[in-house]
């Protein structure tokens, strides 16, 4: 079962629903780990797998939507599904704006909650793999020396090589030499594509 | 002067020396006697001319006075009227000649409260003073509410001779009272549903949880028996489907008590802590505690639920009293509002009470949390969300000195909206 690589994380303040939960989904060949404290699901050390996270949006800590603010701040990119014993519209509503995958009322069936872990782990992997797209792309930037680095920021900021040349007084030979290294270090085999992994790497708008 | 005159004037010195001397000591005694006498006779005059004047003034102070005074007879049964100033003709929109000999109690009309008509027939019969407010009519059967004050006049053996009443009509007063009742009620009702329906959303999580736990095991098991155990399969659906009911009920009961939806309107804070005050005055009065206020005229309109935000600040205020209920010596509640920022207010509740222990500070808001032997534990806990859905902020801390404050923030009104 390819989800059997993927990790289910449920926060909820009951120690029961998170067994039971625990226990459902992994009848369903799930990796679960439950916490009832948003503060120790944060200093887990999440493995770099799909994963999604069921959480209870009002716990004795912190509540879930601050939960949902650190996550971002700290890189942890889980998508999330909201669930409540509460009939809260107006946090539903922040909820999903603020990117979770979806929402529930308790109690609710094994069905919704299982098509909604399928999205969130699609979801999931898709966020890692960008994520690691930019990580690749940002080790490439780093090993550019400052002359390349400069280079690579004009030409994907749309400078031609003879411009680029008569701006900082060099020689196009040298300037198309540094090109060169620059297509090559950043794996880029396009002008395009190496704009590409600038805006990935959300450079693009820095000089323009 | 006549010949016999002449003729007793000459005799005169004929007299015994003794004689004479005995008459001159009479006519000086008599002509002393007269002096007193035309001297009493002259005084009794004044005293007659002061007393005059004194019966004269307080006559007109009577006519005067704008409250309704009237005298009735103790002595006759039938309790007569034998004064009535013009106020009190005006009061009751009886003439003169309507009201003179008139028995009393007649003039209250047939709608008036027959238990005070008796309260007052009683205590005079007792020679006792009544005071106290009823609903009277006038000749023309309107109604007004008068506060009325009856006291006996005794005779110097004590024995009561007449009684004389003042009459205020305090239909105005009255109205205003009303009006304070009314508002105080609404509001009070406002809390009461609040209350029920926090109450309700509180225990309607605190069922789900299980039915959650329940639904998921049943579910967990299921999925374990896939293909095996028909009978335990049929068993744990039956189990689920019950499961499903009870939260189909609660997700009812949640419907019925939804909250009615915010009325937003323009409000100028420092109006609405003014009138919210008025309907918390008597609260404060009667526990002797002293209310003021800080309150900066220069705070923009805000955008708020006028009843639900008065509910916020009836519930600090209250808390705050009840903080200096034990400790006599704190007497002091300050009110004070300011602007945080060009786009924030701030209303500030602070009391010399107890103070919150440190370890109740972070429990202070959620539901069912109360230090208080006969509280709710909703009061903050709704307070917070009401605030929290106004776009503000509800927070607590502890003076320097003495007590607490209870503070919130309220975003300022958007002028594009006004």
């Amino acid at each position: 079962m390819s989800e059997g690589k993927s990790i289910i994380y449920v926060v909820d303040d009951d120690e029961s629903v998170c067994r039971a939960l625990s226990l459902l989904l992994k009848s369903h060949g799930y990796r679960v780990e439950t916490f009832t404290h948003a503060v120790s699901f944060l200093e887990y050390n999440h493995p770099k797998l799909p994963s999604c996270l069921v959480l209870d949006i009002r716990l004795p800590d912190i509540n879930g939507l601050e939960l949902q603010e650190k996550m971002i701040k700290q890189g942890i990119n889980i998508p999330i599904i909201f669930i409540t014993g509460y009939g809260d519209v107006s946090k539903t509503v922040k909820a999903i704006k603020s990117g979770a995958i979806d929402f529930f009322m308790k109690p609710f069936t094994a069905a919704t909650l299982l098509d909604a872990i399928v999205l969130a782990i699609i979801e999931s992997k898709a966020r890692n793999k960008k994520q690691a797209q930019i990580a690749k792309i940002w080790r490439n930037i780093k090993t550019l020396s400052p002359k390349e680095l400069e280079v690579f920021r004009l030409v994907t900021n749309g400078m031609l090589s003879k411009q680029i040349a008569s701006k900082q007084g060099t020689a196009l030979q040298t300037i198309k030499v540094h090109r060169g290294r620059v297509m090559q270090k950043m794996q880029a085999k396009t002008v395009t594509e190496l704009i590409q992994f600038a805006q990935k790497a959300g450079l693009t708008s820095s000089l323009s | 002067m006549t010949k016999s005159t002449i003729i007793k004037y000459v005799k005169a010195p004929l007299l015994k020396k003794e004689t004479r001397s005995n008459l001159e000591e009479k006519v000086r005694q008599q002509t002393d006697e007269l002096k007193v006498r035309s001297g009493q006779l002259r005084q009794g005059a004044d005293r007659e001319k002061l007393a005059e004047e004194q019966i004269h003034i307080r006559t007109k102070a009577m006519e005067a006075a704008l409250d309704g005074i009237f005298i009735i007879e103790a002595v006759n049964q039938r309790f007569p009227i034998i004064y009535a100033n013009p106020a009190f003709q005006k009061l009751t929109g009886f003439a003169k000649n309507e009201v003179i000999g008139q028995d009393y109690f007649l003039l209250y009309g047939a709608d008036a409260d027959l238990r005070v008509v008796d309260e007052i027939k009683h205590t005079i019969d007792q020679g006792q003073s009544f005071h106290g407010e009823m609903l009277n009519f006038k000749k023309n059967g309107k109604k007004f509410w008068s506060s009325l004050r009856i006291t006996p006049i005794r005779d110097t053996k004590g024995s009561v001779t007449h009684y004389v009443g003042i009459q205020t009509d305090i239909s105005l007063m009255k109205q205003r009272d009303l009006e304070i009742e009314e508002q105080r009620e609404e509001l009070l009702h406002v809390t009461r549903v609040g209350k029920l329906a926090e109450f309700v959303s509180s225990l309607a999580h605190e069922i789900s949880q299980p039915l959650t736990a329940i639904l998921a095991y049943t579910q967990a098991a299921q999925r374990l028996l896939k293909d095996k155990e028909p009978q335990l399969q049929e068993i744990l659906q039956y189990i689920i489907n019950d499961d499903l009911r009870a939260a189909e009920v609660i997700k009812r009961l949640r419907v019925l008590l939804k909250k009615t939806k915010p009325v937003f309107e323009s409000i100028d804070t420092n109006a609405l802590i003014n009138e919210t005050v008025t309907l918390i005055m008597p609260h404060i009065n009667a526990r002797n505690k002293i209310i003021k206020f800080e309150l900066d005229s220069k705070i923009p309109l805000i955008e708020g639920d006028r009843i639900q935000l008065q509910q916020v600040l009836l519930n600090l205020i209250s808390n705050s009293l009840e903080a200096m209920e034990s400790s006599p010596e704190s007497r002091e509640l300050l009110i004070r509002t300011s602007l945080k920022n060009t786009n924030t207010i701030r209303v500030e509740v602070k009391d010399s009470g107890c103070g919150i222990p440190e370890e109740n500070m972070k429990k202070l808001f959620s539901h069912f949390f109360t230090s208080k032997p006969d509280g709710l534990g909703m009061g903050l806990s709704i307070s917070r969300s009401i605030v929290e859905a106004h776009g503000g902020r509800l927070e607590a801390e502890n003076n320097p000195d003495r007590g607490a404050t209870l503070y919130f923030t309220l975003p300022v009104a958007r002028k594009e909206n006004w």
